[in-house]
């Protein structure tokens, strides 16, 4: 199908009344719930999705809710990350370096205006080239056997493990853990029962959402609480300035370096808008040399670089998540997750069969970043104002939500239960510097590479070898081993020059 | 320290993984690669990572005070009372009692957080089960 009339397809679905509401909605809430301090994208996702799928939504529709709330939540992040130095989420940090001072000497208004259009830019930019690379990677899909599928998920689970949380055995841990917990339940090829403990409610499977919420949103209730004293935030004045164009003009050119190194690191399985945006910067400072000791300082490329590159990344994650079914971040692995409730497998196909939803979802990022531009700048005082909300009037709306959402799912108290209990497993997770993405990962996945692993040696009637028979098979297998290598060798060069990028258990 | 005790879970964990498949019992199978091969692969290399991280375990760095710990506590006591308490009473009243404990372990006065709780829950109420129609309950101890 030619590119501008899949995109027409898409922008027929993305304008219904309905959709184009849930894309301003989404947007909005998004946007609010990243600029709560401690709540990012990924919680915000996490907490929505029982009531989007209770909601009897049509899948497209569902799926256009959650990601606006998922790139809403990217823009808010920056919120108080600049007026407050507490970044909302990991991708959110290094806002922080260079949005803090500004808004420290009364330029809050102009930091949070260039962070805007920063984040504005990337996306967009992103966008068109998911736009032209996402069908070109499905043509390649479509060719992928099964052996081809394990191998792409070893290259996935490889990518996250050296890239991702503290050490590459913890978060590998935390995989195993997530693959797990997906095989419980009846065995799809046997009718076995795998793992159930004799208890009817986990005959058909651990409840997705049951693992999503307890382990992101119930344990971070428990991280607010630990972290929490009574004192009041200090929030610097937004102040009277704005972008000027001669910072545009400025930050022209970081902007597409960042918007580019964004979407390619978010493209990569399991790497999100942390790693996008440290490395953005940290090019950007590269670039700057000799004219960059404003960097940290508040300089508007500082603040540029990082914020179109967090943007532009989860355009990005979601390339793999559509065209292969393989998600490139923890929040998009909850989005393929709510896909797969809806009975809906991404993959190759998917741009081809369900035009509707790969190509609406598309459409409607266009015009949902068109709306948080809007929305951004003329309303940042109503989403400055909510930043002084107190946790304990937020606290309890958290909780109850998570009940509420993982009740209607099956109307049963054991999931109730059971939540709690995985979001103490979360806690302790957290506390031992495990990866959470990485288990949602695993848990996402699981089936399908159990799936695919049995096909392939049905296929070789038993041999193993298949694994590593064909160009692509081999290639991927490349792929993995420089991908555990690369890292290695990149972390004894950074260390030589700079300090390190910030580990953080609650990726995006 | 902490890392060694999970570690140890862990690897308890992948054996009781393995005997679990180990007894699993596979009435037919076509393929040959049956239900119990995948786990087998999990648990091994669960059993790999866990020995790992026993030689090698990170430095511990969370050191929480009696209090904290004990607020931890309270949060979880307070959250499982609310799954037990959600169907026999009611969206409302659990959403009251436990939104105001919390609010006021989160600093509320008692008597804001009370009240604050009891608006938050009525409001929600008929939000859900009126504008999105969601599945909330209403309390069998009130003949619902």
């Amino acid at each position: 199908m030619d590119v501008l009339s899949a995109l027409a397809t898409g922008f027929s679905v993305a304008l219904t009344p309905l959709n184009l509401f849930l894309v301003l909605f989404g947007c909005f809430t998004g946007t609010l719930i990243g600029s709560l301090p401690g709540i990012g994208p990924i919680n915000g996702v996490a907490i929505l999705l029982p009531l989007a799928y209770s909601m009897g939504l049509q899948p497209e529709s569902a799926l256009i809710l959650l990601a606006g709330v998922y790139y809403g939540a990217e823009y808010g992040g920056r919120i108080s990350s600049i007026l407050l130095n507490v970044p909302g989420d990991a991708g959110a940090i290094m806002t922080t370096l260079d949005g803090y001072p500004m808004s420290k000497r009364g330029e809050g208004g102009r930091a949070l205006a260039v962070s805007a259009v920063s984040s504005f830019a990337g996306s967009m930019g992103a966008l068109m080239l998911m736009v032209a690379m996402a069908p070109l990677l499905s043509e390649l899909a479509i060719r992928f056997g099964p052996a081809e599928y394990v191998m792409l998920m070893v290259f996935a689970f490889t990518c996250l493990a050296t890239m991702v949380g503290s050490r590459p055995v913890k978060t590998l841990v935390g995989t195993l853990i997530g693959l797990l917990l997906a095989t419980v339940g009846i065995d799809s090829g046997t009718g076995v029962l795998r793992f159930t403990l004799g208890i009817p409610n986990f005959f058909d499977g651990v409840d997705f959402l049951v693992v999503v919420i307890g382990v992101f949103a119930i344990s971070e209730v428990l991280v607010l609480l630990e972290q929490w004293v009574n004192s009041e935030l200090k929030l610097t004045p937004v102040g009277k300035s704005f972008v000027t164009f001669a910072d545009l003009v400025k930050i022209r050119w970081v902007i597409l370096r960042s918007t580019v190194i964004g979407f390619f690191i978010g493209v990569l399985p399991g790497t999100g808008a942390s790693i996008a945006s440290a490395v953005a910067y940290g090019a950007e400072k590269r670039v700057a040399e000799g004219d960059d000791e404003q960097f940290g300082k508040g300089d508007v490329r500082g603040l540029a670089a990082p914020e179109a590159a967090n943007n532009a990344s989860a355009a990005g994650a979601m390339v793999p998540m559509l065209t292969l079914g393989i998600p490139g971040s923890g929040t998009t692995a909850i989005l393929l997750g709510a896909l797969l409730m809806f009975n809906i497998t991404p993959g190759p196909l998917l741009f081809e069969q369900q035009p509707e939803i790969a190509w609406g979802l598309i459409a409607s990022m266009f015009l949902g970043n068109i709306a948080l531009l809007v929305m951004n700048l003329p309303l940042i005082g109503l989403f400055v104002r909510l930043l002084s909300i107190k946790q304990c009037y937020l606290i309890p709306v958290i909780v109850m939500l998570t009940f509420v959402g993982i009740y209607s799912i099956h109307g049963d108290s054991f999931d109730l239960f059971f939540m709690v209990l995985l979001g103490l497993f979360g806690f302790i997770l957290r506390k031992l510097h495990f990866s959470l993405a990485p288990v949602i990962l695993g848990l996402v996945l699981g089936e399908v590479l159990e799936e695919n692993l049995r096909r392939s040696l049905s296929m070789s009637g038993g041999d193993w070898s298949v694994l590593f028979q064909g160009g692509m098979t081999i290639g991927l297998a490349i792929a993995s081993v420089v991908a555990l290598v690369l890292p290695l060798l990149m972390k004894r060069l950074k260390a030589r020059t700079r300090h390190g990028a910030p580990a953080s258990e609650l990726d995006d | 320290m902490y890392d060694r005790i999970f570690a140890g879970t862990l690897l308890l964990l992948s054996g009781l993984v393995a005997w679990a498949a180990a007894q699993f019992e596979v009435p037919f199978q076509y393929e040959p690669l049956g239900p119990k091969a995948f786990p087998f692969i999990l648990s091994g290399l669960l059993a790999i990572t866990a020995v790992w991280l026993l030689f090698r375990p990170s430095a511990n760095d969370w050191q929480p005070t009696k209090n904290v710990l004990l607020r931890l506590i309270a949060a979880l006591v307070l959250m499982y009372a609310y799954a037990a308490m959600y169907e026999p009473l009611g969206f409302i009243v659990a959403t009251t009692i436990v939104g105001g404990l919390f609010s006021w372990k989160f600093g509320a006065k008692p008597m804001t957080a009370a009240i604050y709780a009891l608006a938050m829950s009525v409001l929600s109420y008929f939000l859900l089960t009126d504008l999105l129609q969601l599945n909330v309950p209403a309390g069998t101890v009130f003949g619902g």
